[in-house]
């Protein structure tokens, strides 16, 4: 953002609060929803007209393999066990477990692949829901990062950096966009597990790192509480919180006429947005409302709260009430060893509902304003981690090429993109790094990414650094 | 902001056209061209640089980009003002404009004269002389004349003095993070002295709770922490440093000293304990144990970390812009940046951290009842070695009488007792075959177990240690040829399997402890060799280090030299909650292909470390009488102990083998004890100084050149009498000379008092940071700090006495719409209260706050599930019990992944990185949370019952007092109707409803008074929260 424009934001939304006055039933404008920007109009944001109003993130966490699922190399099928050769692997790094692996066998994936839909997208057939979506699809096979283990590599994803510190993608657009619904935050992130062992997240992937807490993701949870605190005490009636909230503001606005701080004014509203969640949240996360129809789209564990279906649900329905940013993390894609009996269990979990996420969207007439990405932090090697068997292997952590898919708001539906060599090692075509798909994101919400900064410790921070590049060729 | 701030600041041009350079003008040249213009130019191929006075001044390369007095033809001023966007600066794929403002500063700067200043905060502070003001009566330190003259300056006038109450209840949460109690207020509000203020800030400030309030900050920007951050993030152990910090603080330790010790206690003369605790700073960074990890990467990141922090801290300057290249704005070279960076890169460190505990280098840091408790154990041992010592001769003739009575048969061996794990003496067998049968044939003692390179012994439910735990195995072995294969191990059956083993390999010892053989291990073998056709004494010894240097290894009794192989063990055999269920296995473990072939005897385990004498003893290998049968005169020195060892244990009177068995009790208690001392991570040197390189692009494998350790060339050089060492590095910061390090802390001080810093980019004091609102001030408080010899109490107690901080906080809403961050200081600071006081002013007026002080972290209430949501499969949050529940929230455990969710949703630092710059937010997260959280709901309960049974019956009396409990003051009419209201309300609400009513007392792990019926207890903690829920309350006033 230019710096101006920065200081202006913060400064609009000061002079906004400031300017409210009144006691209780103020109408909502701070804090998680960052919606004041909107409601007064940013100078600066959007940069120019969005083709995406939002984004799910479908964040595959683990790493799945791009071999097994996108990145079809029937050359591969001879050279079973053959050791990879060094003129492919180039010396580059390998992790700390198999840096010491005496042979790096070629093991081609065992999965069958096959051209599906209009546009002829290669599939394979453990995604076969996927596969009825293919051409609502923009497969990206040429992505790679720089981390080679997961904390980093998602930290990276997520945050433009490494290390951590710096805020997450979804923080910087409910920063620049803010919320278009004042119940709920402008980005919220859903958590399930998968099948096996998981690796662990962290709550800073999706925090705000330098700027306001108030962009931070807020994690929705199944079970009573979606949102940490959301409940009443036991005993504690949501009649009695209303006459609560009142007395609160009666209160509160008879310190405001004593002192006028407008921080009491924000603190009044931020209560009634508190009442309203208390309604608004278990309704979103209420599905006993859906048709029957919704759950069979979406599979039978979307029946079952904190699946990666159910999320799936939630997601849309987050969608439908204008939230900016919904990031789902499915963990357990970290498949070192017993890769195919792995990845079919995390298939099982996610294949239908992703496709059904994408077909809900679409009937409901969302798809077009909503931009759906489907990834993890990084692919998987096609040499065999431990021993490798006519229907067993497993693959280390490989940052040098790895398939996303990208579908709905602004990008080519049908297409793929980029070209790995033989081995889907290297990149021979089209590489696209983390820093280039931020960009185009952030483009498809009409932001320019180079335009999109927060001054911290002297300097104007950006979601790509000094990096990215906006793919147009994926832009419809 | 800076836009507005310029306008705050700085008069209008037109009324005060005098401007200053640093104030005014290197701002927008900062902000606008020092990106390509200034320190890194260079490396972009731009000639011009606009950060350096000659350059932007000089005629070498054509017409200058300013002329003095000339600002129309100054090409700065010509391309700024471009008529043509393609020649106007700055450019336009910059994303970076000129105000209309900011241009005509410019220009009238150049009209000027263009004067140049060296960067403000370069410069070292000098003493003003605080102005002389009119309003004289107001002043009551020359804080206040500093202030006044700014606030006449800009035609306002200070604010009346705070309410007693409101006074007390800011000076109390600022000086000790709590509220006052009620007496503390009944006895201020009683005391009519002119310096009744004055002695409760000298009250607060001898409290042991100011050490806890100025701690929080300071682990924020230490980074502290319980994990180690990143994907696992397995629990460490710092709190002796977090409690060295509260203590420092507490007795006062000078500034300057405080901060030396932090960055090289361990390296001054005699380091004391506490001196070696100090340097745990830098050692809270956070630590990778990602098994895939390539560990130099992160070995480089820990370094950097600390360069920053150290940066940040103390200096105020954010050096870690000059790790990839030169600094954008600063005069800071990336060479400078590695001058830098080399201080702190000679720590002995791995890049992958310990999994679980701490990670070398570390110490033992017994508490004070711990060393009191080994000093008890020690004077017990010495008791009872005092008896010995004078009853030494009767002891002595006792002693010759039972050696000359001592028969051949049967034969008796000494062995120690204690820590005893099996014994097995290979006699007969007993232990479970694999593979085919050994056979016993005679031995060393007795018999021996003849092994053929295929069998095995079982010996389930042995040696069941851990990578952490202590333990010594000792055996005898005879072998045809070069001894080879597994002598005693704990591990899978398998080639470079799991677990630990000591084995012969072509005939040298070998000994390892592996949790994964390829990047999980310790290895050792020995350098000298195990011969054929004799009997060898092997033993190994294991403190649990996880280190070679906890590891020894004897021959015949001798230690014996080793290499090591690996040293990157990390893992337990439990990790990740596995089972580890081997058995101790005798000539077997770790595949068939390293079964053993020889005989074995005697194969002991012990979970203890015999000391050497012990092991030496065991391998002399002869039975007692044969000792005794030797003239004394003829004895080694471990065979006139043996005798005197075996004497005491079986022979002695009753009342001396009984203290024999004492004493060896308590060696052992000691032990086991000092293992329970805690320990903390510390700086120490490598013995042999490490190279430090450039790293071009920042990057971990591309070094570029070799640099030496040195501070930037901006500064002044260190002392002359300073190592070039950490020691050196620490002293220079600690110097008078040193311009930075007295206003950066005196800064921060300013910022937890007022909610902003003079200089509000508290953790920036570069060209990009800002200007401060009061340089005088703020040079006068850094030489104040200095001359009074780093007195932090002092300089508190000048600032909180001070007039301006004494000032009211209701401020006239054109003032707050003026100056709405109160930078000018009209009137008293007002700012939300920082996550930890919020909840642990609830504790006190709840009154279950403990009041115990340091210890390890407790785990307060926190919603189910939330680590298990996230991590790996094998922590659990177990939350405290009792009293611990009730700990002040410094003590709260911090995982960082999943830091505690209430201390985060009222905006605490995050504790990955350092941060100094306090952050507020208002959101409806914390609303909820003070609504919500059982710890609010349960303390407005205990608030309740304190309404009911310490104020009288009258309901507007019990209102009252809890409503002052919270906010010492009482409330107005008004309010206490609307309380009043609220109860009548909840009390009806309840009547009707007993089972909610009880539902609602029900949170928490206190029980509910009995004695208090229930829907009024209701209503009452309905109120309570209602209090608790205030802006007033979460509020310094």
């Amino acid at each position: 953002m230019h710096p101006l424009a920065e200081s202006q934001l913060l400064r609009t939304r000061r002079s906004f609060l400031r300017a409210a006055t009144g006691g209780a039933g103020l109408a909502a404008l701070t804090s998680l929803l960052g919606g004041e920007a909107q409601a007064e109009g940013s100078p600066a944001l959007p940069h120019f007209p969005p083709r995406a109003k939002r984004v799910i993130y479908l964040f595959q966490h683990g790493g799945p393999s791009q071999l097994d699922l996108f990145d079809h190399k029937p050359a591969l099928a001879k050279l079973r066990g053959v050791d990879l050769p060094a003129s492919v692997r180039m010396g580059q790094r390998l992790t700390g477990m198999t840096a010491f692996q005496s042979s790096f066998p070629t093991a081609p994936s065992i999965f069958r692949f096959a051209r599906h839909g209009r546009s002829g997208q290669w599939l394979s057939e453990l995604l076969p829901h996927t596969a009825k979506v293919a051409d609502e699809l923009c497969i990206l096979k040429s992505l790679h990062t720089e981390a080679i283990n997961h904390d980093p590599a998602v930290t990276f994803f997520q945050t433009g950096f490494q290390l951590a510190g710096r805020p997450s993608i979804g923080s910087w657009i409910a920063y620049g966009l803010g919320s278009e619904n004042q119940d709920l935050p402008a980005f919220v992130v859903l958590v399930s597990q998968g099948v096996g062992g998981s690796q662990a997240l962290a709550d800073r992937q999706w925090g705000s790192g330098f700027l306001p807490t108030r962009y931070q993701g807020v994690k929705f949870r199944s079970g009573a509480d979606p949102v940490l605190y959301l409940s009443n005490p036991g005993g504690y009636s949501a009649e009695a919180r209303r006459r609560f909230l009142d007395d609160l503001a009666r209160l509160n606005d008879l310190k405001f006429r004593q002192t006028p701080d407008p921080e009491i004014q924000t603190r009044i509203a931020q209560y009634e947005m508190a009442f309203r969640m208390q309604t608004s949240v278990p309704e979103l996360t209420d599905l006993s409302q859906e048709p029957g129809a919704t759950f069979e789209l979406y599979g039978p564990d979307s029946r079952k709260p904190g699946t990666y279906a159910a999320n799936c649900i939630l997601a849309r329905r987050l969608a439908e009430r204008g939230v900016r940013f919904i990031q789902l993390f499915h963990r357990g894609w970290d498949q070192h060893g017993n890769l195919p009996q792995e990845i079919r269990g995390q298939c099982q979990q996610t294949d239908q509902a992703s496709a059904a996420l994408i077909q809900d969207l679409r009937q409901r007439g969302l798809l077009d304003e909503t931009l759906v990405v489907w990834g993890g932090e990084f692919g998987r090697t096609v040499y065999s981690q431990g021993a490798l068997s006519e229907t067993n292997y497993g693959r280390d952590h490989h940052p040098r090429c790895f398939a996303m898919w990208l579908a709905g708001g602004g990008v080519k539906p049908g297409m793929s993109y980029g070209e790995t060599d033989d081995f889907s090692y290297n990149i021979v075509d089209k590489p696209m790094d983390v820093h280039d798909l931020h960009a185009t994101i952030l483009h498809c919400l009409g932001v320019d990414h180079t335009r999109l900064t927060f001054k911290f410790q002297g300097r104007h921070y950006r979601l790509t650094d000094v990096h990215g590049n906006v793919v147009r060729e994926i832009l419809s | 902001m800076r836009v507005w701030l310029a306008a705050l600041v700085a008069a209008p041009l037109c009324a005060a056209p005098a401007l200053e350079f640093n104030r005014d003008v290197r701002p927008i040249l900062s902000d606008k061209c020092f990106a390509c213009h200034g320190p890194d130019a260079a490396a972009k191929g731009i000639p011009l640089r606009l950060d350096q006075e000659a350059a932007a001044k000089s005629t070498a390369r054509g017409r200058p980009a300013i002329i003095p007095g000339d600002p129309e033809n100054s090409e700065l001023i010509r391309r700024i003002t471009h008529a043509r966007r393609g020649l106007r600066m700055p450019p336009a794929h910059s994303g970076v404009t000129l105000a209309a403002g900011e241009i005509e500063t410019l220009r009238a700067w150049i009209a000027q004269g263009a004067p140049w200043q060296k960067h403000w905060s370069f410069l070292p502070p000098r003493r003003p002389e605080p102005p002389q003001v009119p309003q004289a009566d107001w002043v009551r330190n020359p804080i206040d004349a500093f202030v006044l003259a700014r606030l006449e300056r800009e035609n306002l006038a200070p604010s009346p003095e705070a309410p007693r109450e409101t006074l007390l209840r800011r000076v109390s949460l600022d000086l000790t993070g709590l509220p006052p109690t009620p007496a503390e207020l009944d006895a201020f509000l009683r005391d009519g002295s002119p310096d009744a203020y004055e002695k409760a800030v000298s009250r607060l400030l001898a409290s042991p709770h100011y050490g806890e309030r100025m701690a929080a900050r300071w682990l924020d920007a230490a980074r502290y922490a319980d994990t180690n951050g990143y994907q696992f993030d397995g629990e460490r152990s710092m709190w002796r440093w977090r409690d060295w910090v509260i203590g420092a603080f507490n007795r006062n330790q000078p500034f300057d000293e405080f901060t030396l010790e932090q960055i090289a206690g361990d390296l001054l003369p005699n380091a004391t304990l506490d001196q070696r605790i100090a340097t745990g700073f830098n050692r809270n960074h956070r630590a990778n144990t990602e098994d895939g990890i390539i560990p130099e990467e992160y070995a480089v990141e820990y370094v950097v970390d600390r360069v920053e922090t150290t940066s940040t801290v103390f200096l105020g300057l954010t050096m870690g812009c000059a790790r990839c290249h030169n600094h954008k704005y600063d005069p800071f070279t990336q060479q400078e940046f590695y001058r830098l960076f080399a201080y702190f890169n000679n720590v002995p460190e791995h890049g992958r951290a310990m999994k679980y505990g701490n990670s070398p280098p570390l110490v033992a840091a017994p508490t004070r009842e711990q060393q009191e408790a080994r000093e008890a154990l020690a004077r017990r041992i010495e008791t009872i070695e005092r008896r010995f010592a004078a009853e030494g001769d009767a002891l002595a003739r006792a002693q010759r009488a039972w050696e000359s009575s001592l028969a051949p048969a049967p034969a008796q061996f000494w062995s120690p007792a204690v820590g005893l794990d099996a014994a097995l003496p290979l006699d007969a067998p007993g232990a479970e075959r694999v593979d085919g049968a050994p056979s016993f044939v005679p031995g060393r003692l007795g018999q021996a177990a003849r092994f053929d390179g295929a069998s095995l012994l079982a010996v389930p439910g042995a040696a069941q240690f851990d990578i952490d735990d202590r333990f010594t195995l000792s055996l005898w072995l005879y072998a045809e040829a070069a001894p080879h294969g597994a002598l005693v191990t704990r591990m899978s059956d398998r080639p470079e399997g799991k677990g630990f083993g000591l084995y012969a390999r072509q005939g040298r010892l070998h000994f390892h402890v592996t949790s994964n053989y390829v990047n999980d291990a310790l290895r050792v073998d020995t350098e000298p060799v195990l011969r054929p056709n004799r009997w060898h004494h092997v033993a190994v010894t294991y403190t649990g280090s996880k280190m070679a240097e906890g590891v020894a290894l004897y021959l015949d009794g001798r230690p014996a030299d080793f290499r090591v192989d690996m040293e990157t063990l990390y893992r337990p055999f439990r990790n990740a909650g596995a089972k580890f269920t081997e058995p101790l296995r005798l000539g077997g473990g770790g595949g068939k292909e390293n079964r053993f072939r020889g005989l074995l005897d005697e194969v002991r385990v012990y979970a203890r470390v015999l000391p050497e004498e012990e092991l030496q003893a065991l391998a002399l290998g002869t039975p007692v009488h044969e000792l005794a049968a030797k003239p004394a005169a003829r004895r080694t020195e471990i065979e006139n102990r043996v005798l005197r060892w075996q004497f005491l244990a079986v022979a002695a009177p009753a009342s001396i083998r009984q203290a024999w068995q004492e004493w060896q009790t308590l060696r052992e208690q000691a032990e086991q004890l000092e293992r329970t001392f805690p320990t903390v991570m510390v700086m120490a040197e490598r013995p042999q100084p490490r190279d430090t390189f450039l790293l071009i692009r920042g990057q971990y494998n591309t070094p570029g050149e070799k640099v030496m350790p040195g501070v930037p060339e901006v500064f002044p050089p260190l002392p002359p009498d300073a190592p070039n060492n950490r020691l050196g590095f620490a002293r220079w910061l600690t110097s008078p000379d040193n311009p930075l390090l007295a206003r950066v802390a005196v800064n921060r001080y300013w910022q937890m008092l007022f909610g902003v810093g003079l200089v509000k980019t508290t953790e920036d004091f570069g060209s990009q940071g800002e200007w401060p609102s009061h340089p005088d001030l703020l040079d006068w408080l850094a030489t104040e700090y200095m001359r009074t010899g780093w007195d932090t109490k002092a300089l508190l107690k000048t600032i909180v006495t001070s007039a301006t901080y004494r000032q009211t906080s209701q401020a006239a809403p054109a003032l707050a719409q003026r100056d709405p961050e109160n930078r000018l200081l009209a009137r008293g600071p007002r700012f939300r209260l920082p996550a930890e006081m919020v909840r642990d002013q609830a504790l006190r007026a709840a009154g279950v706050l403990t009041p115990h002080i340091g210890g390890p972290s407790v785990k307060p209430y926190q919603p189910d599930g939330l680590w298990k949501d996230l991590i790996m499969q094998d922590m659990e949050y177990v939350q405290s019990k009792g009293p611990d529940l009730y700990r002040r929230s410094l003590y709260t455990f911090w995982k960082r992944t999943v830091a505690p969710p209430m201390l985060v949703n009222f905006d605490a630092a995050n504790r990955e990185a350092c941060v100094v710059r306090e952050n507020r937010t208002n959101t409806p997260l914390q609303a909820l949370n003070l609504m919500n959280d059982v710890t609010f709901v349960e303390a407005a309960r205990l608030i309740a019952q304190r309404m009911l049974r310490e104020a009288g019956p009258a309901p507007a009396d019990r209102l009252r007092y809890g409503f002052r409990l919270v906010l010492s003051r009482p409330p107005s009419a008004a309010e206490l109707e609307v309380l009043k209201g609220s109860l009548e309300f909840h009390r009806d609400h309840f009547a009707g409803r007993p089972e909610e009513a009880r539902r609602y007392l029900r949170q928490g792990d206190s029980p509910p008074d009995p004695a208090l019926p229930v829907p009024e207890l209701a209503a009452y903690t309905a109120v309570a929260s209602l209090v608790l829920n205030l802006d007033e309350a979460v509020t310094k006033e």
